[in-house]
């Protein structure tokens, strides 16, 4: 007899995912969807988001936000929250890479990235905390960053300062929310076949898919393949496992 | 784009530039070289360059043109 032996199901939790209109967002909203959570979709492009709720197989909701403006995510979290029902966990997708050498890096799209990348992880946070949105019971905080959060890369350093400041804020956080019975873990992806990973490559010449595949001992990634390690993560088969840095990476930082 | 000279001298390290003059011949002339050229067409003119479009505008002038033929 075959037995219901699933602790990796979600069944019966609600999420909220940022980044869902496209790439390892949309992965991970449709791999959450089919192992039976209830998803706030969540992204600044609301056409996007219909297409990723097409593929999603349980209840899901868009949320068209500018994540990178912090004082409007509370008010719309607690505003979707309210119509769809408290969350067990919220996954943090979205970002933006800025790729400029150093004589190039501006203060402003320093800012851009921080905010978007990183300040939107505390604000998120900060709002799943609050007793209108958290379900109570077991929760579960996922941010990603990214394996230059991990090692360094030339001509990368507002993107890594605001990667590697998610693993600060994940310890951080990992810590001060444990009472609360809230995980907080990170992943960091190595280089995943999105349009992120499409628009980096052109900036460099026609052998960087070969250096690419060289710097990933398994090639690069697909996005289900972060998905699968944030389905995971806000599992209940990972009720121990908090202020981890979790490296979904081919090998990349094996090396 | 009046200042269009001045930065890409600064980004090819040296003091002026003249249109003809052919990007691959400046000493430090690099990938990295070629980011800080595509970051300064996308912050200053909005443009989206591949690597591979700098590298075929050949000078200073033919990046300039290429610049101006994807301004809107
Ligand atoms: N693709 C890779 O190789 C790779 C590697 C390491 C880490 N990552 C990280 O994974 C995450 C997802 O990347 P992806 O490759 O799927 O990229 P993507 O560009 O396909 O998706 C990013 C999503 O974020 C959304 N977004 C951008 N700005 C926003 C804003 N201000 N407010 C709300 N939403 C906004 C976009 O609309 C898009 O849907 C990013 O945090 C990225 O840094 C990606």
């Amino acid at each position: 007899m075959k037995s219901n032996f699933n602790p990796f199901t979600l069944e019966g939790k609600n999420f909220l995912i940022t980044g869902a209109a496209s790439g390892i967002g949309r992965a991970t909203s449709i791999i959450l969807s089919k192992l039976g959570a209830k998803l706030i979709l969540a992204d600044i492009n609301q056409e996007g988001l219909v297409s990723t709720i097409k593929c999603c197989d349980s209840e899901a909701i868009s949320l068209q936000i500018d994540l990178s403006d912090a004082a409007s995510i509370k008010d719309k979290i607690f505003k979707a929250v309210s119509e769809f029902g408290k969350l067990h966990g919220i996954v943090h997708v979205a970002g933006k890479s800025y790729i400029a050498p150093l004589k190039s890096v501006t203060e402003e799209k320093c800012r851009e990235v921080y905010s978007l990348n990183t300040y939107a992880a505390i604000e998120l946070a900060k709002t799943f905390i609050n007793r209108n949105v958290y379900a109570g019971e077991r929760g579960s905080i996922v941010f990603i960053s990214s394996v230059y959060g991990v090692v360094g890369s030339a001509a990368n350093v507002a993107y890594a300062m605001s990667k590697s400041a998610l693993h600060g804020i994940t310890k951080s956080l990992a810590i001060e929310l444990a009472g609360k019975n809230i995980r907080v873990n990170c992943v960091a992806p190595g280089f995943v076949k999105t349009n992120m990973m499409d628009s980096a490559s052109s900036m460099f010449d026609s052998n960087y898919a070969e250096t690419l595949n060289k710097l990933h001992p398994l090639g690069v990634g697909e996005p289900e393949d972060i998905a699968f390690s944030i389905a995971y993560l806000l599992s209940d088969a990972a009720k121990w496992v908090t202020g981890a840095i979790l490296n979904v990476d081919g090998g990349f930082t094996a090396q | 784009m009046e200042k269009f000279n001045a930065n890409i001298a600064e980004i090819l390290e040296v003091d002026k530039v003249e249109m003809d003059d052919e990007l691959s011949s400046f000493e430090c002339w690099d990938s990295l070289t070629i980011l800080s050229i595509i970051a300064l067409s996308g912050e200053n003119y909005n443009v989206t360059l591949s690597a591979a479009e700098v590298n075929n505008a050949k000078t200073v002038g033919g990046l300039k043109e290429l610049i101006k033929s994807k301004m809107k």
